[in-house]
Formats: structure tokens, C-alpha cells, sequence
């Protein structure tokens, strides 16, 4: 799974730290997601969108719907 | 640093306050049972004297963990999954060279072997976060 996490958080000026601290998690958990070795539970994927102010699959995306 | 890591912080120097007193209890607890005369009810008191504190570290542990967040579990869960067949694995090797050969007491009791088990854990947390870094 793809996500553009880390282009949000960089729009805003906001470090992993400030980001996690919003989330109420830990920065590894940021970093894992950002980097996409942790793919978030559903409920840290809708507390993400909604920080965002975005939907879900606008910032998560299968990667067989990134490449298609 | 915001109130919810403050209190998380706090939450793992009480766990390592518990920890060390629990740690203490139990060395003490050996320490008299090895060189203080005593009566054999004393003796089982003595022996189980280390239990609440151990109940404490539990407590503490699984409250630890309760607070984590989702990623910080998952680890967990992995670090045991590493863990706990490591520990079956030692307890029935040891359990089996015992039977074939005398292994030395002061050496290979479960006495001692389960010294082997946080280094199990903590390896298993090493192990497991390497993967999410």
C-alpha cells in the first residue's frame, strides 16, 4: 500500500514528531507508515484523513491502483 | 512533550522502579534461603516473599502495554511470538540433555535458565522494531 503521508505532513511544515503527537502515536509509528512498512489499522487511517481533511483513498492507495 | 508521553514516561520509571524491587526481592529471597537458618514455613514464606512484587511488574506490564499505540503492540506481540517458543525450545532441550547426561545444577536448574528469558524478550522487541525503523 502507497501513501502520500509524507507530502501532507511536508505541506504543512510539520515534523514526524508534531505529526505523531497530533495522531497520538509514537514517531516510529509515523515513520513506519510514511515509509510503508506498517500499514495503519482503520481506525488511525480515518483519525489521518480527518487531520488532513481528506478522504481515505485520497491518501491511501493498493499498489495495484497506483500503477493501473 | 505533550501530557499523553509525559504520562507514558512516568508510566515506564514506575515500571522500572517495580522492576528493580521486585529484582531485589527475589535476590534477597534467594540470598537468605541459601545462608540464614530457618524453619520450613519460614523458608516457604522467604520463597514466595518475591510473588507481590512480582504482581506489581505485572500489573505495571500490562498496563504499559494497554497504553501503547497500535504499531508499538504489534511489536510486542511479535517480540513474544520470538520469545515464548524460544523458551519452550530451552525448557525441553534442557529437559532433555538432563535425561541424558547430568547437567550441573548451579549451571542449568530452572533455577538459573530463567535468566535466558528476558534476553528472549528483549531480543524479540529488538528484532521486531528493527523491521518498522
Amino acid at each position: 500500500m502507497k501513501n502520500r503521508l509524507k507530502v501532507l505532513r511536508a505541506e504543512r511544515d510539520w515534523s514526524q514528531a508534531e505529526l505523531a503527537e497530533r495522531l497520538e502515536v509514537s514517531r516510529q509509528t509515523v515513520n513506519a507508515v510514511e515509509t510503508g512498512k506498517y500499514e495503519p489499522s482503520l481506525s488511525l487511517a480515518f483519525r489521518i484523513a480527518r487531520l488532513f481533511g481528506q478522504r481515505i483513498e485520497e491518501i491511501f492507495q493498493l499498489d495495484s491502483e497506483s500503477s493501473s | 512533550m505533550n501530557a499523553s508521553s509525559q504520562s507514558t514516561r512516568r508510566s515506564w520509571i514506575v515500571l522500572g522502579v517495580v522492576t528493580l524491587a521486585w529484582l531485589a526481592a527475589y535476590f534477597a529471597a534467594r540470598w537468605l534461603l541459601k545462608h540464614a537458618e530457618m524453619e520450613t514455613w519460614l523458608r516457604v514464606c522467604v520463597a514466595l516473599f518475591p510473588l507481590p512484587f512480582f504482581g506489581a511488574f505485572l500489573w505495571m506490564f500490562i498496563s504499559g502495554v494497554r497504553s501503547m499505540d497500535e504499531l508499538q503492540r504489534k511489536i510486542q506481540l511479535e517480540a513474544l511470538a520470538i520469545a515464548f517458543p524460544l523458551a519452550v525450545l530451552l525448557l525441553m532441550t534442557l529437559g532433555l540433555l538432563q535425561r541424558a547426561v547430568d547437567l550441573p545444577f548451579e549451571d542449568w536448574s530452572y533455577a538459573h535458565v530463567w535468566m535466558y528469558l528476558p534476553l528472549f524478550y528483549f531480543g524479540g522487541v529488538a528484532i521486531a522494531s528493527r523491521r518498522y525503523q
